[in-house]
Parts: C-alpha cells; structure tokens; sequence
C-alpha cells in the first residue's frame, strides 16, 4: 500500500521539466493572443446590426503580414487547447457531491472550453478556410469577383444553413465568452494580482460586467445574422464566388464600394 | 415521517465498510437510538457495542478513528452525508435539520488509502508537508536569542493558517486532488504560505517555491475553491493560493533575470 502521491519519474517529460513555465504560458496565451483578439472579433461582428461591417473587414484582411497574424492565432489556440486539454483531465469534476457554484464554476470552464475548441475549429474550417463537411459549405467571402460586398451576405448565410449550424453558433459563442470572462478571473488569482476575497469579488464583478456586454453584443450579432435578407444580386455574386474558389483563384478582398 | 416518541425514534446509518485496503466494499445499516445531542461518533460507539444490522445480521464493529473530539487533531475526517467533515463535531441533530430525513450516510474519504471501514491513511498529507519543508529551521547550534518581531496583521494571519489540523477535508473536497496524482494540495500550499511569512522560516522561502513551481505544484490548482469552502477551521485556503501564485510569479521573474535554474 502506498501512502504517498504519485512519485515522479527518474527521468522528467518535457511537460514535468517545464511545468511551471507551460503553465503559466497557457494562462498567458488564454489572454494574449487568444482573448483579447476574440474579444475583438466579438465587437467587430456586432458592426454586422450597427456600423459598417463591410468596411471593417476589409480594413483587417488589409492588414499586411495578416498571414503571420494569423498563424500567431492559430498557433497560439492550439497551444492553449492542446495543454488545455491535458490539464483538463488531470481534475476529477466533483459538483454531484459539493455543489458549490465556484465548483460549478470550475467544471463549466472545462466543459466550455471542448466546447469553444470544437465550434472554433468548425467555425475557421467552414467560413475562413472554406472546408465543406458533407453539404456544409458556407465559404465566406469578402466581395463577389465583381465587386460586390459579401461579408453580410455570406456570414448570414453561414448561420443561416441550418438550425444546427445556429444552435452549434449560440452555444459555441457563449463557450467562448464565458471561457474568456472565468479564465480572465482565475488568472488573477493563478498570477497573485487578486489575493484577498474582497480582491477577488471586486476583479469578479469586473469580468462578469465583460461577460454580459460580450454576450449582449454577441447575441445582437447573431440576430443581425439571422435577420439579414440575402439579396438576388448577393446570391449570384456569392455563387461566382464560390465558382471562382473552386477554380483555384484567389478571393476578392476588396469590394468595389470601398 | 410518522409521528415518533422519543423512545422509539432511531437514526439510520447507511456506513460504507471495506475489511481490507483491497477488498472489495460493502453497505451496512444500523438504526441507532435517537438522544438529544448525539454526536457522529457515539453513534459509532453505540454501534461497536451492538454490531447487529437493521436486517438482523450480526456484523462485526465498524472500525474508525478519533483522538481529540473536540475538532483539533482531524483523525476522525470522514465522508457524511457526502461530504468531508469530522465525526467527533457533526451532530446528529444538525445533520437531520440540514436533510430532513432520519438517515445519515457514513463513507471513509476517498482521497486517501483506505485502511479499514472509516480509517484512512492520511500519510501523504505529512509527506507533502515535509516535501515543502513546511518548518522552521533550527539546528540547535547557535543562540537565537528573541524571536522575530511580528506586527498584528500579519500574526492574525499567521494565526488563522496556523490552526491547520491536517484533517484533509480541503483535499477531499479538491477536484485536482485524486488518490493517485503528485498534486501538493490546498493544506500543503497554505502552511508554505504560513512558514514563508515567518522571519526565519523565511530562510527556507525559495526552496519551498521552487517544489511549488514543480509539478504538483501552485499550478495544479484550478481555483474551483471547494477547499475553502469545507475547511472545518475556516482557513482562508483560497487567499493563501493566491497568495503562493503572487510568490511563484515574482519567484520566477526573479530567477529568469538572475540566471539561477
Ligand atoms: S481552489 Fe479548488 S483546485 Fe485549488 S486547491 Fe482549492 S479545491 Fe483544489
Ligand atoms: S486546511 Fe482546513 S480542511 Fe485542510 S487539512 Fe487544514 S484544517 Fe483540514
Ligand atoms: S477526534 Fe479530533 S477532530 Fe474529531
């Protein structure tokens, strides 16, 4: 019988040898890069109710070295879900015996972050990188080869595809969200800026306050998705689109009214 | 429920019983005699003296452990009514008043190796201690003349860490915490906290952060706060982990300029 935890190896993995630095760099890459550009994109897509959506992203596929960017983004996610995931099965979740709403807490964060992996993969796959998956095509397109402007258009006919596709939307954003806002608030107390529990409740405020603007804003995003009408000339411009993908050729990042 | 007097009246135990460290484990029932003021473990007593289930079995007498009873040594932690708490202060009247019903369920933790029926090992707890050099270091080979001197903040939080019975209801609790895992635990972290902030305990601070920065270590902790939560002497477990992570932090930028490790 042994009395003592788990001994380590004679030989250290690479994960044991590290443990702290990959630790707090999950912790680290949740905010910066991950977080904060989510945030970002969660704001952005709010532009598709108010504001000039079209012009928005055009000024973002602009960016220059906006591959390098985006390589940082799915480098950085990968390396956050993948520890994430080891470290998520090093916990045994609990909350059938003490039911507490930190411990809820605690086993939501987990279940939402599979979750906000799952819909982010499927989310780029389908839309950036235009996969289809057995009838799911929803490429998306910045503007027709005419120059018509599609981000409204195809983004709406992305969620618009069908009710499992909003439903995968809806639970897959509030993932997202209440990953970002929960992760930002252990953070603080991983890193030792919110020691006290007056500290801690105040920073809580803070990120619940976040959490429901994100999610406000996220949700008029989807409605604004959901209500968009696609227009006959949008239609065929986004079939020329796809027709023009299909042929190998680079997309239109610029529409003809920008 | 029908209408009892007080002489008829009986509690239910449902106790969860295992012979060996490896056998396999068993339910057992014992209906006790309901008194004013009973506490979990003259229930256990009653029950050593009359080891006969509610279905008429002659059993033999549940075994568990106590020492102080009056909730300063943690040697009777166990698992009641699903939860970590110890024997010798949990009441039977405030366990019926919290579920309603006559019946409490008595199971050992399960966080630790079990001995037999309510006794565990709690072992490792010491062992995490001693992992973390959770001491003062006096060798005894010099005068060390008055102790040092301590301001009244920081002895009423020394003296809230100190109160720590190593019961392990923190760990019980703990979903990083599993019988077979290295993770060091709330109880271990907050007693480094406590030794690091005395004068000389001190002396020992980078070595007790370089264990915690380790595997097992402050990192393991994912903030589901259940520790603070259970802990029979209200130590302010979750403030000494962020306090521990705030060390760690400034531990490991201190190290990473100053070229050590
Ligand atoms: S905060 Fe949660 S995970 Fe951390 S030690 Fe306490 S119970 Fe365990
Ligand atoms: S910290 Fe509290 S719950 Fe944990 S061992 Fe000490 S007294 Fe028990
Ligand atoms: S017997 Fe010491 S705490 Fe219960």
């Amino acid at each position: 019988m042994s009395d003592t935890a788990a001994p380590l190896a004679a030989t250290p993995t690479f994960l044991q040898k590290h443990h702290f630095l990959l630790r707090r760099l999950h912790s680290l890459s949740g905010i910066v890069p991950v977080g904060v550009f989510v945030m970002m994109h969660l704001f952005t897509n709010f532009q598709l109710m108010v504001g000039d959506y079209q012009h928005e992203v055009e000024f973002i596929h602009s960016l220059p070295a906006l591959f390098i960017i985006e390589v940082t983004l799915w480098g950085s996610i990968g390396f956050h879900a993948a520890l994430g995931l080891v470290y998520t099965f090093t916990g045994k979740a609990n909350v059938d015996r003490y039911a507490y709403q930190d411990n809820w807490r605690y086993t939501l964060q987990r279940i939402t972050g599979i979750l906000a992996l799952i819909f982010i993969f499927l989310h780029i796959a389908t839309l950036r990188w235009r996969w289809g998956f057995f009838g799911w095509f929803t490429p998306f397109f910045v503007a027709g080869p005419d120059g018509t402007p599609l981000v409204s258009a195809t983004t709406a006919n992305a969620l618009q595809h069908s009710k499992l596709v909003l439903i995968l939307y809806i639970v897959g954003v509030a993932s997202v969200v209440y990953h970002w806002c929960n992760g930002l608030w252990t953070a603080a107390i991983s890193w030792g800026l919110t020691i006290t529990v007056a500290a801690q409740k105040r920073w809580g405020y803070v990120c619940a306050t976040l959490g429901l603007v994100l999610a406000i804003f996220s949700a008029g995003s989807i409605v604004g998705a959901m209500t968009y009408k696609v227009s006959d000339a949008e239609r065929a411009a986004m079939q020329a689109a796809i027709e023009r993908h299909e042929q190998g050729l680079a997309p239109i990042e610029k529409s003809s009214e920008h | 429920m029908t209408a009892t007097t007080q002489e008829t009246r009986t509690i239910l135990f449902k106790i969860k019983r295992q012979t060996e460290p490896n056998s396999a484990p068993f339910w057992e029932e014992y209906a006790v005699p309901y008194k004013e003021n009973l506490n979990i473990i003259s229930c256990l007593n009653w029950i050593a003296a009359n080891p006969t289930t509610t279905s008429g079995v002659d059993s033999t007498p549940v075994a568990w452990d106590c020492n102080c009873l009056e909730e300063v040594c943690g040697a009777c932690t166990m698992v009641i009514n699903g939860r970590a708490r110890q024997s010798c202060s949990a009441l039977v009247d405030t366990l019926v008043k919290e579920t309603g019903a006559d019946t409490i369920t008595l199971e050992p933790m399960s966080k630790f190796p079990l001995v037999r029926d309510l006794v565990v090992n709690r072992q490792r707890m010491f062992k995490e201690l001693i992992r973390l050099k959770a001491w003062v270091p006096i060798d005894g080979t010099h005068a060390l003349g008055g102790g040092p001197k301590e301001s009244p903040e920081a002895q009423d939080t020394r003296y809230a860490l100190s109160r720590c019975m190593t019961c392990g209801c923190c760990l019980e609790a703990c979903p990083q915490f599993t019988i077979d895992n290295n993770f060091v635990g709330a109880q271990a972290i907050s007693q480094a906290r406590y030794f690091n902030m005395h004068k000389t305990g001190a002396v020992l601070a980078d070595e007790r952060m370089e264990e915690l920065e380790g595997p097992g270590g402050i990192t393991d902790c994912g903030n589901a706060q259940n520790c603070v939560k259970v802990c029979p002497k209200e130590i302010p477990l979750t403030e000494s982990i962020a306090a521990i992570g705030r060390q760690a932090t400034v531990h490991a930028i201190k190290s990473f300029f100053t070229g050590k490790k």
